[in-house]
Formats: C-alpha cells, sequence, structure tokens
C-alpha cells in the first residue's frame, strides 16, 4: 500500500509540474489556434534563466521567478506584436513553419551562447521530507504549490479581468470580438507574453531538477502536445487533469513494470494520444473550441 | 470568393502601413544581422594541413613519405570530443617527424604525412571521406574517427579496401562481432566499464547491485557487461531497468530500487543522465552504498554543475594522467600530459590520450612489421604486445584491446581520483558512502 501510495504521490508531483509547463501551450493554442512548436524552447530559456541567475547572482530559482516573469512576459508581448501577428490570421501551415523556425534559431543561439555542455542548479534543499511514511522530494513539492498558485492566478485573472475577458472573446470568436472592440492584436499579444511567461517559469523550476542543455525543447514540446490534446485546449482544469493523468500514469506503469516500466511509461502517453484522438478528440474535459477560420 | 474578398480588404490596410511594414522589415533584418555576426565570430574551423615538412609526390612511398590519413569531427555534436582526437593524432604526428625522425621500416626513415577531414558527425559523410582517401589521396593507413557510431561507418569502408585502420574512439563491443580483420581498438571495449569498480566494490564487501541504462548501443554494452563482471565477482543482482533517451525522470527506476536496496547502483548512460541519477536518488532519499555511473563522473563538469552531491561518486575511466603507465617514446602518463598542455594550451582529456595511442600503436606495428602492405602490418598488430603511456596494447583475434583494464575513479572532496586498478590509484576508496540525510 506505501508503495502505491508514494507512487502516487510522486504521480503527482509530476502532475503538478507538467500541468504549470503546458498551460502556455494550452492557451496559446486554445486562443490563437497557433500550435507553438517554439514551446520546448520557451522553457529551455527560462531554464538558462533560472540556472544563469544562480550561478551568477546567487539568486534561488524560485526566487528569480520574479524577476523572470516581467522579462518573459516582454519577451513573449514583442515576438508575438513583431512576428506571430503577422501570420496568426493565415494559414496553419505559416504558424507551424514560423514556430519551428524559432524552435531552431533559439536552440542554436543558445548552444552558441552557452555551449551544449549540461548545467544544472544545485539549490541546498534538494533532499526530501518523510511524512507518514512517504518520502516527499522537496524541490519538487515546491514546484507542485507554485504551480497550482499560477494556475489559481491565471484562472482568476482569465475570469475576472477586463483583460481575461477579452481573451477569452478573442478565443471564442475573433470577429465578433473586433467589432465589439476588442484590440486582438494587442490582445493576442498579453495572451502570448502571459503565457511565454509561464512558461519560461516552468523552466525555471525545472533547473533544479534535471540537467538543461540547448537542445532540451523538443521532448517537452511534444509532452505538451499530448498532455493538451488530453486535457482539452485552453482549458485550466484541462491541463492540470491532462498532466496529473499522464504523470500519474507514467510513475505507476515504470514503477511497477519490472525492466521496461520507463520505456513503458513514455511510450503510453502516445498511446493515451492516439486513444483520445479516436474516443475524444475535444479532450477528457472538453474546452475552448479552437479558432474556427470559417466563423468568419 | 472569401478569401479574395478578404484580401481585397486588407489592401488598403497594407498600402496604409507600407512604412511601418519596411520598419518591421528592418528590425527583423538587424535580428537576422545581429544573429549572423553571433555565427561569424564563432572560430572558423582550420583544417590542419599536414606539420611534416616533408615533400609530399603522388607516390608518397618513393618520397619516403607515409600517408595516414583520418576523418575526424570538427563540427556537429562531436566537434568537442573530435578537438580532442585531432589534438591526441597531431602530438604523435610532431613528435614522430621531428624528435622521432620518421618511422623506421626496415632501416629506412619514413617521415609521415597526416590528411584529416571534418566528417561533420555524420557517417554517411565520414563513410564518403573515407573512401575519399584511400582512392583519392591514397593514404597507406587509416586513423579511426571519434564515437562508435562513426567508426562503425569508417570501418566498413576501410575493410572493403582491405586498408588497416586502427582506433582509439569506438568503445562499442558491436564494431568487433562483424568479422573484420582490419579493424583495431586500442581503448578497452564497453562491456569491461564497470569491470574494475565491481571488482573493488565487491572486495570492500559489497554483496548486491543494480543498473538501469540507456537503451541505445553503448550503455547496452555497459549493462550486459556490467551483469557478467557482477556475477563473476559473486555480486547479486536485484534488478535490471531500462529507460529511453531523452528521459526526463528516473524517479520510477530509483523508487524500485529504493526497495530492493542493493549495495551498489550502476547507471549507464550520458552526461545528463548522470545528473538525473544523482538528483533522483537524493530526492527519493535512495543509499546504496555506491553509484557506479558512466560517462559523467570523470568529467569535472558534473562536479561544477552537482556540486557536493556529486562526493562519492564512482566511474570508469579510459586513462588518467595519474595512471602509473609508461614508454621509452612518451614517456610517463604524466610525461605525456606535460607534453599535451605544452603543445595544445589545455590538459588531455582521455579522448586524446587514447588518441595519440592509437597512432603510436600503427607506427610500432608498421616498424616491427618491417613493410608498408596490409597483410605485414595487420600480422604485426596481432602479435602486438606492449604497455605505453596509455596503458597496455594487446589486441585480440578480433581486434579489441583484450589486455587493458578499465580505471575508475571517484569524486572525492571535489576532485576526481583514481582509485583502481590498484597499481594506477593515487587514492583510497571511500565506501561506503554515507546516507543523503548524514552528509
Amino acid at each position: 500500500m506505501d508503495q502505491v501510495l508514494q507512487a502516487l504521490v510522486n504521480g503527482l508531483l509530476l502532475g503538478g509540474f507538467y500541468a504549470v509547463m503546458v498551460l502556455g501551450f494550452s492557451i496559446i493554442w486554445g486562443v490563437m489556434g497557433i500550435i507553438n512548436l517554439a514551446h520546448g524552447e520557451y522553457l529551455m530559456i527560462g531554464a538558462y534563466l533560472g540556472w544563469g541567475l544562480f550561478r551568477y547572482f546567487g539568486m534561488d530559482p524560485f526566487a528569480a521567478l520574479l524577476l523572470i516573469l516581467p522579462l518573459m512576459f516582454l519577451f513573449g508581448y514583442v515576438l508575438q506584436y513583431v512576428l506571430i501577428n503577422r501570420i496568426v490570421e493565415r494559414p496553419h501551415l505559416m504558424s507551424l513553419l514560423i514556430t519551428f523556425g524559432i524552435s531552431i534559431a533559439l536552440a542554436n543561439l543558445f548552444k552558441i551562447l552557452f555551449t551544449s555542455d549540461p548545467r544544472n542548479v544545485s539549490v541546498a534543499y534538494n533532499g526530501s521530507v518523510e511524512l507518514l511514511g512517504i518520502t516527499f522530494p522537496i524541490v519538487k513539492s515546491i514546484i507542485f504549490g507554485v504551480a497550482l498558485l499560477a494556475m489559481l492566478g491565471l484562472h482568476l485573472f482569465l475570469q475576472r479581468s477586463r483583460m481575461g475577458k477579452s481573451i477569452r472573446a478573442a478565443a471564442q470568436n475573433r470577429t465578433a470580438a473586433r467589432i465589439v472592440g476588442v484590440d486582438i492584436n494587442r490582445t493576442y499579444a498579453v495572451t502570448a507574453g502571459i503565457c511565454i511567461a509561464i512558461t519560461a517559469a516552468a523552466g525555471a523550476m525545472l533547473s533544479p531538477t534535471q540537467a538543461i542543455f540547448p537542445f532540451m525543447g523538443p521532448p517537452l514540446t511534444l509532452k505538451a502536445y499530448t498532455i493538451t490534446a488530453l486535457g482539452g485546449l485552453g482549458r485550466i482544469p484541462g491541463a492540470l487533469m491532462g498532466g496529473v493523468v499522464l504523470g500519474v500514469t507514467e510513475t505507476m506503469v515504470s514503477r511497477f513494470v519490472p525492466g521496461i516500466g520507463t520505456n513503458l511509461g513514455v511510450a503510453i502517453s502516445f498511446v493515451i494520444l492516439v486513444l483520445i484522438l479516436i474516443l475524444r478528440p475535444q479532450g477528457l474535459l472538453g474546452g475552448l473550441r479552437p479558432v474556427d477560420p470559417d466563423a468568419e | 470568393m472569401k478569401t479574395k474578398i478578404n484580401e481585397l480588404a486588407t489592401l488598403p490596410n497594407r498600402l496604409g502601413i507600407l512604412n511601418m511594414t519596411r520598419l518591421r522589415m528592418l528590425v527583423l533584418g538587424l535580428v537576422v544581422l545581429a544573429a549572423l555576426a553571433g555565427c561569424a565570430r564563432l572560430p572558423t574551423p582550420e583544417v590542419r594541413e599536414d606539420v611534416s615538412s616533408a615533400t609530399s609526390t603522388e607516390d608518397g612511398a618513393a618520397a619516403n613519405v607515409i600517408r595516414i590519413g583520418a576523418a575526424v569531427s570538427e563540427t556537429g555534436k562531436y566537434s568537442r570530443e573530435g578537438r580532442d582526437t585531432r589534438q591526441g593524432y597531431g602530438t604523435w604526428l610532431e613528435w614522430v617527424n621531428n624528435e622521432y625522425g620518421g618511422i623506421d621500416v626496415a632501416g629506412k626513415r619514413y617521415q609521415v604525412e597526416l590528411v584529416m577531414y571534418d566528417d561533420e558527425g555524420d557517417p554517411d559523410t565520414v563513410a564518403r571521406l573515407v573512401e575519399h582517401l584511400i582512392s583519392e589521396d591514397r593514404v597507406d593507413f587509416l586513423l579511426g574517427p571519434y564515437s562508435s557510431s562513426l567508426t562503425q561507418s569508417a570501418s566498413a569502408i576501410s575493410e572493403k579496401y582491405d586498408k588497416i585502420m586502427v582506433e582509439g574512439n569506438g568503445a562499442s563491443e558491436s564494431l568487433f562481432e562483424r568479422g573484420f580483420r582490419n579493424l583495431f581498438a586500442v581503448l578497452t571495449p564497453a562491456g569491461n566499464y564497470t569491470q574494475s569498480a565491481l571488482k573493488m566494490l565487491a572486495e570492500q564487501g559489497a554483496k548486491s547491485v543494480a543498473i538501469a541504462y540507456e537503451d541505445t548501443a553503448f550503455p547496452t554494452s555497459v549493462a550486459e557487461g556490467a551483469q557478467r563482471w557482477a556475477e563473476t565477482y559473486g555480486l547479486e543482482v536485484l534488478g535490471v531497468e531500462t529507460y529511453p533517451r531523452d528521459v526526463a525522470d528516473v524517479s520510477g527506476i530509483m523508487a524500485k530500487f529504493k526497495e530492493a536496496e542493493p549495495d551498489v547502483f550502476v547507471g549507464g548512460g550520458h552526461f545528463n543522465d548522470a545528473i538525473l541519477f544523482i538528483r533522483s536518488a537524493k530526492e527519493l532519499d535512495f543509499n546504496p552504498k555506491a553509484m557506479v555511473i558512466t560517462v559523467g563522473p570523470s568529467n569535472p563538469k558534473l562536479v561544477q554543475e552537482v556540486g557536493a552531491d556529486a562526493e562519492y561518486v564512482i566511474g570508469p575511466t579510459q586513462w588518467e594522467a595519474s595512471m602509473g603507465y609508461a614508454d621509452e617514446h612518451f614517456g610517463t602518463a604524466a610525461e605525456y600530459a606535460a607534453r599535451y598542455e605544452a603543445r595544445w594550451g589545455e590538459p588531455p582529456t582521455y579522448q586524446a590520450a587514447e588518441s595519440t595511442a592509437t597512432a603510436l600503436a600503427l607506427h610500432l606495428a608498421i616498424e616491427a612489421a618491417g613493410a608498408l602492405d596490409t597483410d605485414s602490418v595487420r600480422t604485426a598488430l596481432l602479435d602486438m604486445d606492449i604497455v605505453t603511456f596509455y596503458g597496455p596494447i594487446n589486441f585480440d583475434d578480433t581486434g579489441k584491446n583484450a589486455s587493458k583494464p578499465m580505471g575508475a575513479i571517484q569524486v572525492q572532496d571535489g576532485e576526481i581520483l583514481v582509485v583502481a586498478p590498484g597499481h594506477a590509484a593515487v587514492s583510497e576508496l571511500r565506501y561506503p558512502a554515507p546516507a543523503w540525510k548524514d552528509r
């Protein structure tokens, strides 16, 4: 029983990270209809920022979030305004190409800047606490807490604030939103800013738990894609749900299948993806309808 | 129809913002230029021509020149290790031409010309280059590229043309299971990577081992070897787990091993995995008495990135400058290291040392054969039984160096110190490692 509980806890903690990691991807997709292939690279930038601030300024990666969030918001805002907004209403292939291009450019830029040597942030408190016979990894528990906070904050922002309402309006019907006076360009730029800031924050929180290197992005993008399909587009509860389902499945399989468990755990996320696409294409919880070009 | 209307609707708009668009294009252009400038600042790869002063003519042998060819990564994913390999070959080349006075073939001195190309880390390119070296440059012998996968591809060509290839950077055992007659490797094969470490740990009283490895060629070789050696030294194997490339989380494996409570944990993988294993073990409070991990620990970068948590971690190493090997040509391992550092401005990695040893082995085989034809040199290589600054070299029938033991290092107080085998050790093994909580 203890083993099952321990695996469940590990899975939940992993799922919490997955959820905050996927949030930006899911919302950009849901609101703008863009599959952001550079998502993993934004995580990578965040991870390098976390590492750089730790290494050169001695800043704790979680404290560094206060700096990384506004910085990456700005980055996302400008990137969206200058580049992505130009193609957002064009055919999907354009956005796929441009985000793919961004991902290649960023990965190689970071290779030039930092070489491909793996980096890691070594925080002093990366041990564990034992509670009721279950081991809680400290760093991963903090990530879980921050992830929940981020999701709650974003949820309130989208539901309550004027800008949040604009974003939801733009997601539901771009033309109608325009008619009632929503500045779509600005709304999209803010959306991208928020999404990329949260993504980079997830990357920074990742830096104490594993090796970071310029080419770490693509597998994470793939994972984000799976989780989004699982949980539904543009929905915060969907991201949490998808993340936790995947996290728990992966941990359970790798814990209880001998020999090839970890391999199988990774494979299973894609089996789930295929099943979901066949059986429930709208995701487990449904979701915002993807932007429909014919609606205009 | 709809699209047309849309286009018409946006047309005046586009015209209106033409200036704005131009401005944006300008900004974009600047960004691209800046990126290009960034690229241009990278050191341009320098293709080193032969350092020898000998005149090279179309027919090398007539002008007392032996031509040796190699395709080694200068760019691509192995650019770093490739540079070590090139510098390793270069160290031997300058020594043999300038100090040693050329290779002595049946009393006649031959200068050496080394022709090297950049294989870009690509198996197809390396095959093409080796073909070019043999048929266009008409080299007499070949030295290996960096990495098992490139050696796999390069040696297939040299075998086809019946040319000798001596290599020092492809450890995978699958290279030598193809029945090739012309491929020789001076380094310890992957299956023996954990031998010294496991032997030493068994002597210290370890009873059991758990093994996790990435399911690709080299780590698989290492892990199969580890299982074999565990059995040989009486260690019970409590669990064997594989994981895929690019894995981001090994907590499932580590949680499982935590319950099995092995004395020794063996991790076969690459640098990133070493960080994951150490992190994960600490997070889950998994306390094996020793952790043996490939690739990562012998690299000073691991200590830099992981800090104090890397303490007590054991890693296999092909060669360290502190080892006690010596030969009459380069002197002791330490003297070789000093020579290398004086020439290249950085201490030699083991990849550099094994590359120099590779060239030296070929050199000594040619001298022993007293001839330049493939058959005589092959026989000389098979008969070879020597000790160099890099360690003993004695090829078995398949071309592997069967006699060289793998070393083991342990991270002690932030330093990487050789603890095995006994005659090369500079420090005592620290065993058992204390639990994470007691450090």
